[in-house]
């Protein structure tokens, strides 16, 4: 019996693609990416736009919600001297920024060796020891107070809620739509990167606003430079990413653009120190348990 | 950020992995494909009456196949835009040449010379585990034809 029926083997390629499976994939993640980015920014400029006109009282009130997680072990009580002293820098600063009658700053004292000091919902203000052990006159604290409250007055917590709040929804959106929950993690994680954080132009304009109240109550700027030189030495080794990245400007363009505006305004970069307390070292040392009185 | 590391971890590993994979199973369906074609497939339900078949046995061959890690990002990527799902093209390719080649494999153990009335099923297994399991299965089966040669085994023709 011959065979009537004969196969041949069907050339390749014809239900499938040759093309390469990361040159569409790359394809893709751009266009998401880019999509997502054009969304984001047109929506936290909206964001940005609204945010200004949430009264300070429903800050306050979203701050106090938040206020149970804050209160860990490290933040030291109200009554400290610490706080004391901190707080009464932050009201004559206040003062001096024309702060409205509506906005308070409550200052707040963190037992952590974490260099840094940041403003959030609300007023709060929050510092931690490892700043403060690092800071060498009052001037220079002075500037750090001046620009977390710049922050409140210019009520950049509200709005970077608000581009987070915006943020986090869209990428929610997107990833729901592509059915991961792993893309959801991922992108919900860069996120949360850069939710609480303040723009460049935010920083800028902080840095602008604490030094008028510095050249206001001290009549001169300097110690400003001196906060920028302790944060440089905080960590010397860091090597800065490109400061479109950043959320800060970069420290050599803070210290020049400070040295440009002091020109401009005609404040003396320098002048009378003032000292700190004396008894500040040991207030600091009060509450933490290991104290380093290097300086 | 740790989630973002193993993320990134998983996407290269099923990357790697599933490339090698997909690489060797096309190598493998061919080859086999050119030694089994021997064995024709065909669509007709009935063997024309010239045929005279001694004996007829239903064959099948099912596989089951998932994509890999890379792939299934990819394609959540790609079903937000639209277009040829390129990741599950080669899946679905593969698993219908792997159901009809075990179909055949087995007509051959039988010492059919072709295979008639050939079905195909495919079902999908991640019903209600949507976005975990990225697996098919396909089922192919057919009539084997077996003739009344002497390279039947007997027990077989009996």
């Amino acid at each position: 019996m011959s065979l009537e029926y004969k196969q041949i083997q069907p050339p390749e390629g014809i239900n499938t693609s040759k093309e390469h499976p990361l040159k569409e994939f790359s394809l893709l993640l751009m266009a998401i990416l880019l999509f997502i980015v054009l969304a984001v920014v047109s929506l936290s400029y909206t964001a940005h736009l609204l945010a200004p006109f949430i009264p300070f009282s429903a800050e306050q009130k979203m701050a106090d919600m938040f206020a149970d997680q804050m209160n860990d072990e490290q933040l030291v009580s109200d009554d400290a001297e610490v706080t004391i002293y901190l707080q009464s820098l932050a009201d004559r600063l206040a003062m001096a920024q024309g702060l409205p009658d509506d906005m308070s700053i409550t200052v707040h004292y963190v037992d952590d060796e974490t260099v840094n000091a940041f403003a959030t919902l609300g007023g709060h203000v929050f510092f931690f020891r490892g700043l403060l052990e690092n800071i060498p006159n009052e001037n220079a604290l002075a500037m750090v107070m001046a620009h977390e409250i710049a922050h409140v007055k210019h009520r950049h917590p509200i709005k970077s809620l608000g581009r987070a709040v915006i943020t986090g929804t869209a990428i929610a959106v997107v990833s729901s739509a592509a059915g991961g929950n792993i893309i959801a993690d991922v992108l919900g994680e860069t996120g949360l990167l850069t939710a609480l954080k303040f723009s460049r132009e935010q920083e800028q304009q902080s840095d602008e606003s604490a030094m008028t109240a510095l050249a206001h109550v001290y009549g001169h700027v300097g110690g400003a430079n001196s906060l920028f030189e302790v944060l440089e030495a905080a960590n010397p080794d860091r090597l800065q990413p490109p400061e479109f990245f950043s959320s800060h400007p970069h420290t050599d363009n803070r210290i020049e653009s400070i040295s440009a505006m002091a020109s401009k305004n005609h404040w003396p970069t320098m002048g009378d120190v003032t000292p700190l307390p004396i008894e500040f070292s040991r207030w600091l040392e009060q509450t933490g348990d290991t104290f380093d009185l290097s300086y | 950020m740790y989630d973002l590391i193993i993320f990134l971890i998983l996407m290269s590993l099923g990357y790697g992995f599933g490339r090698v994979a997909e690489k060797r199973h096309y190598k493998s369906i061919i080859e086999r494909e050119t030694a089994l074609n021997r064995i024709p497939a065909i669509v007709l339900r009935f063997p024309p009456p010239s045929l005279k078949p001694q004996h007829t046995e239903l064959v099948m061959g099912s596989v089951v196949i998932s994509i890999d890690y890379f792939k299934r990002i990819a394609a959540g990527l790609r079903s937000l835009v639209g277009g040829r799902m390129m990741s599950y093209e080669t899946l679905l390719d593969r698993a219908r040449r792997e159901a009809v080649l075990r179909m055949k494999e087995q007509a051959d153990a039988l010492g059919a010379n072709m295979v008639f009335n050939i079905k195909m099923e495919t079902a999908s297994i991640s019903k209600g585990r949507k976005n975990k399991i990225g697996s098919v299965e396909v089922l192919a089966y057919g009539t084997a034809i077996i003739p009344a040669a002497e390279s039947v085994p007997a027990k077989i023709v009996a």
